[in-house]
């Protein structure tokens, strides 16, 4: 558009050749990490430790996939998160659209009153111990519902879904009250159905949110029977009684000789990030949407 | 409304709980856990100032104020903590500001096509990986086994690895790196839709004034996302103290700890770890002060220089 305007100077093209390249290799270092550890989670262990695996795996083995696989703790792990996951995308979707509507609901009198209440938390909070201690109290530590109840309403999606809602004709929801609807049957059978943009945005946020999380984890589930995958591979990156654990199971059983700490990480790591970059592609329209969706605000 | 509203006030809350008794019989669980998982916290910063003792509730403990506000700065650790504090949220500033700004405008300068398009996909992936993974990428190019030496170590540019992640003084870049590299691309995306935004006939009066492409870029480009670029930066500014969290503890070791001890670690550390709740919660407290403060300051400057305010 603004090229019509501009002589394409001799400056001009060098530049943007070297703008090409240099995002080119901005792409290049930005991706190739993750590609590094690709290669290497499918390499054989011992070989690996040689060095010099860039871009194909030399000795190719699904070994260390298999002894992650045979090994219950990262199971538990993966359905732990996958639980959280669920469960803490849907309660906080449903219970910040559903106050996301209340607080469009314009001739409600306390619709202020409840926007503010929740604003104001937005800002200022506890901090990490006074919540701690509060969760001891409430006897949340170690379970599985602190992964999502502390999280129920969210501020910033709340006014998200609201100012969204805000920009629907009220008439919609007049009908169906002068209809004698109940409230949460309009929120179920009118709102969300018209909200699905941005309830899809919004659900996309919280999905890789939660699935990323681990300092609450290891904070408060400190017993370990709650360990999401990010903990797992958190511990197996920290600790060397893995390593040892490994060497010994390699010796025991032969066939899984190929591995060591270093391709186990990489496996690890490949499997925690994998759910993520294959959906990406899916969901990374909505991203964008949901920023615009934001800046009402 | 058009309708009057009623003078006697019962038949006004008659009316009203007809017409709204659903939706507030709605609003009293979400306002009970407000208050319990929002509110109450807030109430338990009265820890920081009294001597508190687990189990005794709060309103009967003896008060100490400022007691462990003193404490912690006459701490002989306090002064690595706050140069840590400090060097790591201003290098994160520092690097970390201009950096999505500079990709923003290189992007903005690519024709429209997939090549554009491929660039801003990759350039936010990183954002939507947990720390966890970063912190395993990180482990598997800086360790001393890792890529980065192999590669050193076979253009020969160095006989012996390199331990970046176990000595101190490489600590500050590391996390500067990791963390420009985590959000540079989400960043830019807020640049880039303020850009979007510039009025198309600036661009051909420039043109018309002889402006080149890098005149364009300073001239008009940066002018018009002023406002977005302030804004921004009043927020980062107040976020300095918050000098990154998960980063540290998950690449610190002990042996870059006089590096990597922030205000938040050292208040976990104590806090939580030793127990030491109502010393952590004042080390946390004071955090959050001094940014809102900072928060505020920028602020009032800001609007009273350029006219920009976020508050």
């Amino acid at each position: 558009m603004r090229a019509r305007y501009i002589r394409k100077s001799v400056g001009s093209r060098i530049f943007d050749a070297s703008n090409v390249a240099f995002l080119l290799l901005f792409t290049f270092l930005v991706l190739y990490p993750f590609y590094n550890q690709l290669v290497i989670s499918f390499n054989q262990g011992i070989d690996a430790q040689r060095g010099g695996i860039y871009f194909f795996p030399r000795a190719f083995t699904l070994d260390s996939y298999a002894w992650l696989f045979k090994n219950s703790k990262l199971l538990t792990g993966a359905v732990v998160s996958l639980l959280r996951v669920a469960v803490g995308t849907s309660t906080c979707l449903f219970a910040s659209a559903l106050l996301g509507y209340i607080t469009a609901i314009r001739y409600f009198s306390g619709r202020r009153f409840m926007r503010i209440l929740f604003v104001i938390t937005m800002y200022f909070g506890g901090g990490m111990i006074p919540t701690y201690l509060l969760m001891l109290k409430l006897g949340l530590l170690n379970t599985f519902t602190i992964y999502w109840l502390p999280y129920l309403i969210s501020p910033y999606y709340m006014l998200i879904i609201s100012s969204y809602l805000n920009q629907v004709p009220d008439s919609l929801f007049e009908a169906a009250r002068v209809d004698g609807a109940s409230e949460l049957r309009i929120f179920f059978q009118i709102v969300v159905p018209i909200s699905v943009p941005v309830l899809a945005a919004v659900s996309i946020y919280l999905m890789v949110w939660q699935w990323n999380q681990w300092f609450d984890n290891m904070l408060y589930n400190t017993k370990g029977n709650w360990d999401t995958l990010q903990m797992y591979l958190r511990r197996m990156l920290l600790q060397s009684e893995i390593a040892l654990k490994i060497q010994a199971e390699a010796v025991a059983y032969h066939k899984f000789m190929s591995m060591t700490p270093q391709t186990i990480k990489a496996a690890t790591t490949m499997i925690v990030t994998i759910p993520i970059l294959v959906t990406y592609p899916f969901f990374q329209r909505y991203f964008i949407g949901g920023i615009t969706l934001g800046s009402v605000k | 409304m058009a309708i009057m509203q009623p003078r006697v006030f019962s038949i006004r809350l008659h009316r009203t709980v007809q017409r709204e008794g659903q939706i507030w019989l709605i609003c009293l669980p979400i306002i009970a856990w407000a208050v319990v998982f929002c509110y109450l916290p807030i109430y338990g910063i009265a820890t920081a100032f009294i001597q508190y003792v687990p189990g005794k509730p709060i309103m009967r403990s003896p008060w100490v104020g400022l007691q462990y506000f003193a404490e912690f700065f006459k701490n002989p650790e306090f002064g690595m903590i706050m140069r840590n504090t400090l060097a790591i949220g201003g290098l994160n500033i520092l690097f970390g500001f201009p950096a999505p700004i500079i990709l923003a405008l290189l992007i903005n300068e690519l024709s429209q096509g997939p090549f554009k398009k491929v660039v801003q996909t990759v350039s936010y992936v990183p954002y939507f990986v947990s720390w966890v993974v970063m912190a395993s990428l990180i482990f598997a190019l800086l360790g001393s086994e890792g890529l980065l030496n192999k590669l050193l170590l076979s253009l020969h540019l160095t006989e012996r690895s390199i331990l970046f992640l176990g000595e101190g003084k490489y600590f500050w870049g590391i996390i500067v790196i990791a963390n420009i590299w985590k959000g540079i691309g989400w960043s830019s995306i807020i640049y880039l839709s303020a850009i979007a935004g510039i009025d198309q006939e600036l661009y051909q009066a420039g043109a018309v004034d002889g402006l080149g492409r890098a005149g364009m870029a300073w001239h008009i480009i940066l002018p018009g996302i002023r406002a977005t670029i302030l804004l921004l930066f009043i927020l980062q500014m107040g976020d300095i103290l918050n000098a990154g969290f998960e980063q540290q503890l998950l690449l610190g070791t002990p042996q870059t700890r006089s590096f990597y001890e922030v205000i938040e670690t050292y208040a976990y550390r104590y806090g939580i770890q030793m127990g030491r709740y109502a010393f952590g919660t004042a080390v946390e407290f004071m955090k959050s002060i001094i940014g809102l403060g900072l928060v505020f300051s920028l602020n009032s400057l800001f609007r009273r220089t350029v006219k920009i305010s976020v508050v």
